[in-house]
Order: structure tokens, then C-alpha cells, then sequence
């Protein structure tokens, strides 16, 4: 058995490890090479990254019944923008929004903005559509989009759950400073992107 | 006398129907190709025999280090060590030998037919560590492969599990099991003993069957013998059991000095083999626990009845070969 | 490098590490029919991401409903193996996303379906999939032992999902963490999420 194992880990390492160089390129083959990338995506890009962590983290700040609605539905809502990405329907500045959304985010995170439960669902579910359309938009170009959507929504529910976990540390007062200084941040990346989504635009 | 006659007949007919492979191989062509060293990793080869259906119609295919192309062939630094195979090995094309004559050391021979389409070839000098690593990877497959092929000693272990259940009492019998198995099959490996294969066959059936009789006999309240000492009834069918996986080894043409490590290799893989089948056997059973799956009581004997009757039907179709074979 | 796989899990995570179907199919073929059918499931993520989410949905609603599985689950496969061979393989992709987004969906909401009705959405999913891995199969291959190989691979998979979720959750009175609730539905959501884009793709293409 352990020599199974060994071979098991060994062969995954070696795999990743071929994969990784490739995963920047989107065209590799195959079940792992769109599992991969699409585990990859979410997380190589920064702006994406932050956001969804911010969005853990903000729900778990609000407490029930954010904390668990959101996990449920946000992939669901994401992979409603995911739809328009591979349908080709364009939205409005998807950059623009998506940098926006990590500074709103950040903001709601430092200041530990308390609104009600439905505004505050409809602001997220707003971004995820955006961050959806993103990742919808490269699908159809991978050489497996099944692997692909495997991989990204579960690279996105992994980092809201890493984003609740830390939204936990709420419960001590330390914890809250570290959480309020993650959440400004995060905004002041979400500052840069827009920046530079501005400056791309302008 | 006549009565005698007719039985015999229907014997050989029935074997002839269960083995049709068989019978059709003798009138195909052998084809013997040779491979002389040349230099340290470099080749020589040429047909010494050629096959009748043409040299080039044979698709051999050598280590993936090893350059091939008729009559020379170069293995670098490694030398000749990995597995060598003919994919087109059939109907008209049963068997080439392949004989490998090293600048120093004595001459091999290996042996590729369809009932062995792939021999490894451990170097030409002493065994490297590359000779080892092959070695160990085929012959650890090859014992894997062996024990998820072989239906006849898994239905065993199942019907053992069966009996023991979980836990301490499952270990040691499996144990003993292990136990039982490599000490005959290595008896048999190193021709200590030598049981002939067909009437070997027919009891690895009827010691499934009698497992089958003992779950029967515990279900109705009796404590039969493997209830009682489990340990001991595997291990008695365990050499029983070893003895046929030593015929699979026997087929190899191995050379004697690596058999020991041969041997080893194949029963770890064996082994692994077999650990992977008692784990997922108690995942389902854990598993059927769970959902309170269980069989009805009306129902409480299939199982036993289901191993029963299959080991019976082999029982009986390999005794018609062993009859049919005198 | 050889690819020896043999045994369920360790085919999965391998399998997903590496890939290929092909190769896959190589190293089955040498084991026999009954190991190729036991891994053709493994070979796209079709069948693992349906038979485990049929599992989830099942184990969810507790051992009661969900044990009738055990048996209707394979009997579905067998049922379709040889539909597969009369349909060709004839794209089920629309209906493979559309079934995910449904089971995703109902995981989600923690429907309570009745057995009769969770009975008869695995047997038609079964006969999909066992349809779709008959397709592709050679003239070769010994269609019993392939077919009982899918049935030994399906049974194995639906009844420890089920187990293994049963277990998880726990039971609602000896008050296991809400956050188990959660985690199976959450489970659902991604599930749906992935039908979903899967369904525009083969709309979009």
C-alpha cells in the first residue's frame, strides 16, 4: 500500500510540477491539464484572489445567515456570469468592476460595514457575476472545459472558505485588528487595480 | 469397456470446447532472433531462424532507451536492461526466442509467445541497480496483477472475511493466509516440490467450496472448523493456494541466481494486491453497516450458496482437464 | 513510464493527476475486460463528478431512502451499456450538464425528495452513463465482463459515497454541527455551478 501511495504522491508532484510552466498558457491537454488550470486561475490572479477572500471574510463578519447562504450560492451566481463569459456577452468594463470590487469589498472588511443581509447579498452577487464572466470568457478555449470549471469552482469555494476561517478570528479582539488590517489591504490592491484598469482605459 | 471409452471421449471433447485457443497454435511459426554485444550497450542482430510469415511483419519493441533498427541496436550506458515485446504476436506468429550474447558472460535466452508476450531483460554483465529497479517494478506487478486476475483466491479471502469478520481475529488469519502462501509458492519456486498443475487447479476450486460449506454450517449454529481456528484453515489452504501462484512464476525462464529476489518482488506484489482487496471489502461491508444495508434473513444463505456453487463449477470443469489429460 | 492503476481510489487520484484517458485504457486492457470496465468511470470526470453527487444527494437523505441505491444504481448501468452500442456515441453532454445542475440543485436546497422519486432520477442517470461508457467499446472487448466490471465500480462508488456522507452528517439528534449541513449543501451549490456552465458550453459550441 505505502508503495502505492508513494507512487501516487510522487506521479501528482511530478504532474503538477509538468503542468505549472503550462498553466499560464491555457493550452495544454486533457482532463489534468484543465483541472489544473482552472485550479490555477483563481488563484494566479490577484484581483480575483483578494476579492474572494474578501468575500469570505466579509460573511463571516455579518454572521448567519450570510456565513452560510454564501457559500452555497455563490458559486451558483458566479457560474451564472460564467454563462454570459462563454455566450459572449460583454459586460460593462469587467476589469474596471472587478477592481472595484475588491476595494468595496476591502472597505466593507476594515470598516466592518454591517448592512442588511439583502443589500449586502445584492452587492456580492453583482461582483460574482462580474468575476463569473471573467473566468467564463477563457473556458471555451481550454482543451477540457469540464476539468476547467471542476478546477475554478473549487479553487473559488476553497478560497471563501479560507476566507471564513480567517473571518473567524473575529471572536478575539487581536484577531478583529488583523482582520481590519487584511480588509484595507485588500482595498488598497483593489486602489491599484482600478488604477491601472483606469489607466488601460484612459 | 466400451462404456470407459465413450466417457473419455466426452471428457476430451468437453476440454477440447473450454481450451479452443489452444489447439490451433501448433501448426504457427517460430522465429529465432539473436543478439550479439559488440561493443559495451551496442548490438548485432540478425534472424537466425526466420519466422515464416516474414522478419519484417514482427513488431518488436525494445526498452525506450534502446535505438533499434535491424540488424543494429544501441542501448547506451544503461545497456540492455527493460522489457522486450512483440505487440503482433497471434494466430500464425506463436513464439520467438530471443538469444542475447554479452561481450563478457554466458549467452541468454528469452522465450515471447502469446502466453508471455513480455520478458524483462536484466542487463548482460552483473545485475546493475537498473537491472534491479526493473526487476522489482515487473515482478511487483506482476504479483498484483496475478492476485486481481485470479478470481479463485480472492472468492477465497472473501469467503474467509466472511467467516472471521473484522478485526484482530481477521489480521491474524490473513496472516496466516500470507504466511501459508509464500512459504509454498517459494517451495515451489526453488522446485522443492512439485504438485502438477491440473489436480492443483481442482483443489484451489473445492478449498473455495469448502469455505462456502463453513459459512452454510455457522450461519445454522454450528462452529465449524475454520469458526474455530481460522488461522489454521487458511494456512492449510494458503500452501495449497502458493503452490498455484508459483506455476505463474514457472513460465518466466528466469535464471536461477535472481530467482530468490524474483520471488520476493512477486509476493509483494501479491501481497499488495491482496491488502487492497481486503480493504475494500471492509469498506463495503462498513459501508453496508452504515445504511443498514444488510441482507434479509430470508436471503442469509445466497451468499454462501452464490461462492458455493461457483467454486463447484470450477471444481468440475478442471477435473474434466485433469481426466482428459491422462 | 508505465501506468499500473489498480484499485478504485488510488485509480481516481491517480487518474486525475495524470490524466489521459488513453493511457488508461492501455493499462486496463492488459488487465483484462473486467478491470477495463471497473476504470472506464475514471477515464473522464463526467462519471466521477454524477456518481458522487447521486451518492451525496442519496446519503444526505439519510440510510432509509438512500440504501435502495445499492441495487438500482448498477441495475441502471447495466440497463444502458447496451443502449450505448445502438445509440453510437451520440453527444449526451446537454443532458449530462443538465442532470448535475439538477442534482447540484436539489443538494443545495436540501430538498427532501421522496425515495420513489430519488429511485428514479439514479436509474435514469445510470442508464446515461452506463450508455456512454458503452459507446465507445471495440468490437473486441468481452462486453459481460466489461459490463460487470462497470457494475462492481458503480456499486462501490454509490454505496461508500452514501456511507461516507451518512457518516458525515450525522444524525439530527445527536446534535452534529450545523456546519456538516452546510458543507453537503455547499457541496450541491458548486455541483450546480459546474452543470451550469457545462450546459452553456454545449449550447454555446
Amino acid at each position: 500500500m505505502s508503495l502505492r501511495m508513494f507512487r501516487v504522491i510522487s506521479t501528482a508532484i511530478v504532474a503538477l510540477a509538468l503542468t505549472q510552466p503550462a498553466a499560464f498558457a491555457h493550452d495544454q491537454i486533457g482532463v489534468a491539464g484543465g483541472l489544473f488550470s482552472g485550479l490555477l486561475h483563481p488563484v494566479t490572479g490577484i484581483d480575483h484572489l483578494i476579492a474572494m477572500v474578501a468575500v469570505g471574510i466579509w460573511g463571516a463578519q455579518l454572521g448567519a445567515p450570510a456565513i452560510w447562504v454564501l457559500p452555497i450560492t455563490f458559486p451558483l451566481v458566479m457560474a451564472i456570469g460564467g454563462v454570459l463569459g462563454v455566450l459572449r456577452i460583454p459586460l460593462p468594463m469587467p476589469e474596471v468592476v472587478i477592481a472595484v470590487s475588491a476595494l468595496v469589498l476591502g472597505v466593507a472588511v476594515a470598516t466592518r460595514l454591517r448592512l442588511s443581509f439583502p443589500v449586502a447579498a445584492v452587492i456580492v452577487a453583482v461582483f460574482a457575476v462580474f468575476h463569473g464572466h471573467a473566468h467564463g470568457a477563457e473556458l471555451p478555449g481550454s482543451a477540457n472545459p469540464m476539468a476547467y470549471g471542476v478546477g475554478f469552482v473549487t479553487a473559488t469555494g476553497l478560497l471563501h472558505l479560507g476566507g471564513i476561517a480567517i473571518g473567524t478570528l473575529t471572536r478575539w479582539p487581536a484577531g478583529e485588528r488583523v482582520i481590519q488590517g487584511l480588509g484595507a489591504g485588500i482595498a488598497g490592491l483593489g486602489c491599484y487595480f482600478l488604477a491601472q484598469g483606469l489607466g488601460a482605459i484612459a | 469397456m466400451t462404456a470407459m471409452r465413450y466417457l473419455r471421449l466426452a471428457l476430451v471433447v468437453l476440454a477440447t470446447l473450454m481450451q479452443p485457443s489452444m489447439l490451433g497454435a501448433h501448426e504457427a511459426s517460430l522465429g529465432v532472433l539473436e543478439f550479439r554485444e559488440v561493443r559495451p550497450g551496442a548490438f548485432i542482430g540478425r534472424w537466425t531462424m526466420e519466422p515464416s510469415i516474414g522478419a519484417g511483419r514482427i513488431d518488436l519493441r525494445v526498452p525506450p532507451h534502446c535505438f533499434l533498427r535491424l540488424p543494429e541496436m544501441n542501448c547506451g550506458q544503461k545497456g540492455l536492461v527493460g522489457s522486450i515485446t512483440i505487440t503482433n504476436l497471434g494466430a500464425n506468429m506463436s513464439a520467438v526466442l530471443i538469444k542475447v550474447i554479452p561481450i563478457a558472460g554466458e549467452p541468454r535466452s528469452y522465450t515471447i509467445s502469446t502466453a508471455n508476450p513480455v520478458v524483462s531483460v536484466l542487463g548482460t554483465g552483473a545485475p546493475t541497480l537498473e537491472a534491479w529497479i526493473e526487476l522489482a517494478k515487473t515482478y511487483v506487478n506482476y504479483g498484483i496483477d496475478h492476485i486481481l486476475l485470479g478470481a479463485d483466491h480472492l472468492l477465497f479471502v472473501l469467503g474467509l472475511i466472511w467467516i472471521v469478520g473484522g478485526g484482530w481475529r481477521l489480521v491474524k488469519t490473513i496472516t496466516a493466509f500470507t504466511i501459508g502462501h509464500s512459504a509454498s509458492l517459494a517451495a515451489a519456486a526453488f522446485g522443492l516440490i512439485g504438485v502438477p498443475e491440473r489436480p492443483l487447479n481442482a483443489c484451489i476450486a473445492l478449498s473455495i467450496a469448502f469455505v462456502g460449506v463453513e459459512i452454510v454450517k455457522q450461519q445454522r449454529g454450528t462452529m465449524g472448523i475454520t469458526a474455530r481456528y481460522p488461522w489454521a484453515v487458511a494456512f492449510t489452504f494458503g500452501l495449497v493456494h502458493g503452490i498455484g501462484f508459483a506455476s505463474a512464476l514457472a513460465g518466466l525462464g528466469l535464471e536461477r541466481s535472481l530467482l530468490p529476489a524474483a520471488l520476493l518482488f512477486f509476493n509483494i506484489g501479491v501481497e499488495i494486491g491482496q491488502l487492497a482487496f481486503v480493504l475494500l471489502v471492509l469498506a463495503l461491508i462498513w459501508a453496508h453497516r452504515r445504511l443498514d444495508a444488510v441482507v434479509p434473513r430470508w436471503g442469509e444463505a445466497l451468499p454462501a450458496y452464490a461462492i458455493g456453487s461457483v467454486s463447484m463449477f470450477w471444481f468440475f470443469g478442471r477435473l474434466v482437464r485433469v481426466f482428459a489429460a491422462i | 513510464m508505465k501506468l499500473k492503476f489498480r484499485r478504485g481510489w488510488i485509480a481516481a487520484a491517480l487518474l486525475l493527476a495524470q490524466g489521459g484517458a488513453a493511457e488508461a485504457h492501455i493499462v486496463a486492457a492488459r488487465l483484462g475486460d473486467f478491470y477495463m470496465g471497473a476504470l472506464h468511470p475514471f477515464t473522464d470526470l463526467q462519471d466521477v463528478i454524477l456518481w458522487t453527487a447521486t451518492g451525496v444527494l442519496a446519503g444526505s437523505l439519510g440510510a432509509s431512502r438512500g440504501r435502495w441505491l445499492i441495487l438500482v444504481f448498477p441495475l441502471g448501468l447495466l440497463v444502458g451499456l447496451p443502449l450505448g452500442r445502438i445509440f453510437g456515441a451520440a453527444s449526451a453532454g446537454l443532458a449530462d450538464a443538465a442532470m448535475m445542475l439538477a442534482i447540484g440543485l436539489m443538494l443545495a436546497a436540501a430538498t427532501r425528495i421522496p425515495t420513489s422519486a430519488l429511485c428514479a432520477i439514479s436509474f435514469g442517470l445510470a442508464v446515461m452513463r452506463g450508455a456512454a461508457n458503452g459507446a465507445d467499446l471495440g468490437p473486441d472487448t468481452d462486453r459481460v465482463l466489461f459490463a460487470a466490471g462497470l457494475a462492481c465500480v458503480g456499486y462501490t462508488i454509490i454505496t461508500l459515497t452514501m456511507a461516507l456522507t451518512v457518516v458525515f452528517r450525522g444524525t439530527e439528534s445527536d446534535g452534529s454541527a450545523p456546519w456538516r449541513t452546510i458543507a453537503v449543501r455547499a457541496l450541491g451549490g458548486w455541483i450546480a455551478a459546474i452543470g451550469l456552465m457545462m450546459a452553456s458550453i454545449v449550447l454555446a459550441s
